[in-house]
């Protein structure tokens, strides 16, 4: 280009074209502002993730994962009743969710996609989406714990239930429109039942979309602290049945944290950090062993 | 509910049959497939005006037409493929070899399993060859596996198709090329030894030398099979059919042998469009 | 039957070719029907320089000929043309022939009227008057049945074609009896009966390309009727 900013002409520009420097600028800053603002949204994400284990690492030796929890005052103890609370209510969730959605999802999307119930099933699941989780809490203390005079992990596994059913089914859903509509076509043409469609092709393809959603929820559920706060309430004790109060991860932190002992606050840390690492280590796996998506 | 014990010897059963059908098929020839008054709706839009069609056993019948005049909708009636599309209605009656297919004495997945199907973009199922073959007479309950392989060897050998995959029929599908695609949906159409078979356009998406093995192969297969092939291509319908049926907007204007549409054609329509004069 | 084309085709480049082949087809007929005047006249004015003219004239009909099997075999392979399309691009190729053959005959009865031409004139010549009129209308009636895609003067032809062989026969015998009592006008005499016998072919030619008309507009092969 010479000196006065027009194009010497080539076999691809016109002749005595002016290069626009304002398009080029707004091009260039907008480009660099997607990039800063890139890197702004880590900022916070990295130092909740350095700040933890800065904090939490101190304390993490094994005892904290086959101790009980200390009452206060003490120095000692670990968390793993509420290591074995989380777990057992997360997968209590699970169990409840994860069938409830994913055949609901198989119904809404292969055997009545078009039907009346289908449309108020979907639509009431978006909306549930946006629950808050406390919400979800209330309900299960009103439907179960009082119903059974009881505070317990039983109703702490149906509040998370509640909270991860919504995502569950969606992603689901999401999962088994993604499989080729081809593939159903062929095998009603060979003959086969929707019931054989399903459960030989149609979900084996979806399954594992179907797989990362589920983990997702799962790790999203291993976290909350509304929903089992007052369901599941707290305990210093192991588990004995599901039937009454049991300690989780998130309700430790929650209580410890507030408390006046120095070593509680430390061990909050340290469970924070061993949550966080859960959730991580969760998502991680469903990324990687799900990953092998359609081609 | 019949047992899927029940299904496999029936499906046997039907195979030795075949023998006794031929006397009865020597006097329905000609009228194999009946296609009465046949109309079809989507919603309000009529897309099928009573088509009145008789399809004879073992020969190649083409339809042919412009985009949107229902040769594909009609196609997909014959083995009610079409219902899947939800909002559709018919009238009128199809009937192969005397029954209708309409009667509720018939059971969908009985008659789906008599006629193949190929469609225009090939979609073997994200499984290996051998199971893709397989997958129809595994629905069936077939479990029995000497039954499974041998008729994977002769329906992959009927598609022309087994020498170039009988040392990896445990591999997945997916990994063949397109025309060997085609060819294993052809193989997983004929497994289960239907009578029939509709293809919609099944080499539309191959390059020549893949179209022409298809072609070849629907020579080869119509010794055995009825083959309705609905086709864009006019050189491809005058080259493998024997029957050919011209379709525009919805209805049947012409159906004769190939031979007298594509030198004489008894109406204009149809001279217009196979000769390049349309629109 | 008349079948006029009703419209054009889709590919511009298709209805051009066509039309191309059928323009050879008729220039060729054209400079036949033109060299089979000059011929004539060249017998009947006892004129050789028509008749030089027409032989010479023959190369371009030949030229022509080559040219329209090149453009039938063109838009067969290129266009894969079917039903009329097909039918005209066959019969165009056919009639080529056959107009090349009728061309011939007028070579060889130029020839024959040099040959005449260096004897005394006879009154036998005359006689040819009615075949000449008939075989070249003929030829004209066959060619304008492939111009205005007319089956059905097509078909009259072939009657016409019979009385043309009867007129030629008669002229034999005649020329052979002749010949018995005129030994002097031997050469000329054998040389009529031989224009006689071209103008013959001349109208079998014709009949061809009649034949080749009704295939091309009808989708009929009237070909080796019983008679």
């Amino acid at each position: 280009m010479n000196s006065s900013g027009l194009t010497s002409p080539n076999f691809f520009t016109e002749e005595g074209t002016k290069t626009s420097w304002m398009r080029l600028f707004r091009n260039r800053f907008l480009t660099g502002l997607c990039i800063a603002l890139s890197v702004v949204t880590m900022v916070p994400l990295l130092s909740i993730i350095i700040l933890v284990i800065r904090n939490g690492w101190p304390l993490i030796s094994p005892s904290l994962f086959t101790q009980l929890t200390p009452p206060p005052g003490l120095e000692e103890g670990g968390f793993a009743n509420a290591i074995i609370g989380t777990v057992i209510m997360v997968g209590l969730s699970l169990v409840i969710a994860a069938p409830l959605g994913i055949l609901t999802s198989i119904y809404i999307n292969e055997y009545a996609p078009y039907s009346r119930l289908s449309a108020v099933v979907r639509f009431v699941a978006k909306l549930m989406t946006g629950i808050p989780s406390i919400i979800c809490g209330v309900f299960a203390f009103a439907a179960v714990v009082m119903t059974t005079h009881q505070f317990s992990s039983l109703a702490g596994g149906v509040a998370l239930a509640i909270l991860i059913l919504p995502t569950i089914l969606l992603t689901a859903e999401q999962a088994l429109l993604g499989v080729p509509q081809a593939y159903r076509e062929s095998s009603f043409g060979l003959g086969g039942t929707a019931f054989q469609t399903i459960f030989r092709i149609v979900l084996p393809d979806a399954l594992p979309a179907i797989m990362t959603g589920v983990m997702l929820a799962v790790a999203r559920a291993a976290g909350e602290t509304a929903p089992v706060l007052f369901t599941a309430l707290f305990s210093q004790n192991w588990i004995h049945s599901l039937m009454e109060p049991t300690a989780s991860l998130s309700v430790l932190i929650y209580n410890f944290a507030a408390l006046p002992y120095s070593y509680h606050v430390k061990m909050a840390w340290s469970a924070s950090l061993v949550l966080v690492t859960l959730v991580t280590v969760i998502n991680v796996l469903a990324q990687l062993l799900f990953s092998k998506k359609h081609r | 509910m019949s047992t899927p014990e029940s299904i496999a010897t029936s499906l046997e059963a039907k195979s030795s049959q075949r023998l006794e059908f031929t006397d009865d098929f020597a006097r329905g020839e000609a009228n194999f497939i009946k296609i009465e008054d046949f109309k079809c709706f989507y919603g309000k839009k009529q897309a099928l005006y009573g088509i009145n069609l008789e399809i004879p056993l073992r020969k190649v019948t083409s339809f042919i037409g412009p985009s949107g005049c229902g040769k594909s909708t009609l196609l997909r009636n014959i083995n009610r493929m079409n219902e899947l599309i939800p909002g559709t209605r018919h009238e009128g009656n199809i009937s192969i070899h005397g029954t209708s297919i309409f009667d509720p004495s018939v059971e969908i997945i009985a008659l789906r399993r008599r006629i193949g199907m190929v469609f225009q973009k090939s979609n073997p199922f994200p499984m290996s060859i051998y199971e893709n073959v397989v997958y129809s007479l595994r629905i069936a309950g077939q479990k029995d596996r000497s039954v499974l392989d041998a008729s994977v060897e002769r329906s992959l050998r009927s598609a022309a198709l087994w020498d170039e995959v009988k040392d990896r029929l445990h591999e997945s599908a997916l990994g063949l090329s397109g025309g060997q695609m085609q060819r294993l949906c052809i193989a997983r159409a004929v497994a289960c030894r239907p009578e029939i078979l509709l293809m919609d356009e099944p080499c539309s998406a191959l390059d020549p030398i893949a179209t022409a093995k298809v072609e070849e192969l629907i020579t080869e297969l119509k010794k055995d099979f009825t083959i309705i092939i609905v086709t864009h291509n006019l050189q491809q319908a005058s080259r493998v059919s024997e029957l050919t049926a011209f379709f525009y907007l919805g209805a049947l204007v012409e159906f004769d042998n190939t031979h007298k549409i594509f030198t004489n054609p008894a109406h204009q329509q149809t001279e217009d469009y196979i000769t390049g004069r349309f629109g | 039957m008349h079948a006029e084309p009703t419209r054009p085709h889709i590919l511009t480049n298709f209805t051009g070719a066509l039309d191309q082949l059928r323009s050879s087809v008729l220039m060729m007929s054209s400079l036949t029907q033109q060299n089979l005047k000059n011929a004539i006249k060249g017998l009947m004015e006892r004129d050789d320089d028509w008749c030089n003219n027409s032989i010479a004239d023959d190369e371009e009909i030949d030229v022509l000929e080559m040219q329209i099997d090149r453009e039938g075999i063109e838009v067969m392979s290129r266009f894969q043309p079917v039903a009329s399309d097909l039918r005209e691009v066959i019969s165009s190729i056919k009639i080529g022939a056959n107009i090349e053959r009728v061309a011939d005959q007028g070579v060889n009865i130029a020839r024959r009227a040099r040959k005449l031409n260096e004897h005394a004139e006879v009154a036998e010549l005359h006689l040819l008057d009615e075949p000449i009129r008939l075989s070249l209308e003929m030829f004209d009636d066959a060619v304008r049945s492939f111009a205005e895609r007319n089956a059905s003067l097509a078909v009259e032809l072939k009657a016409r074609d019979k009385t043309l062989d009867q007129m030629n026969k008669d002229f034999t015998d005649v020329m052979v009896n002749r010949m018995q009592d005129d030994s002097v006008n031997l050469p000329t005499l054998l040389n009529l009966i031989f224009i006689s016998r071209c103008l013959e072919r001349i109208g079998d030619h014709a009949c061809n390309i009649a034949e080749d008309v009704v295939f091309a507009v009808n989708a009929e092969d009237i070909r080796h009727l019983a008679k």
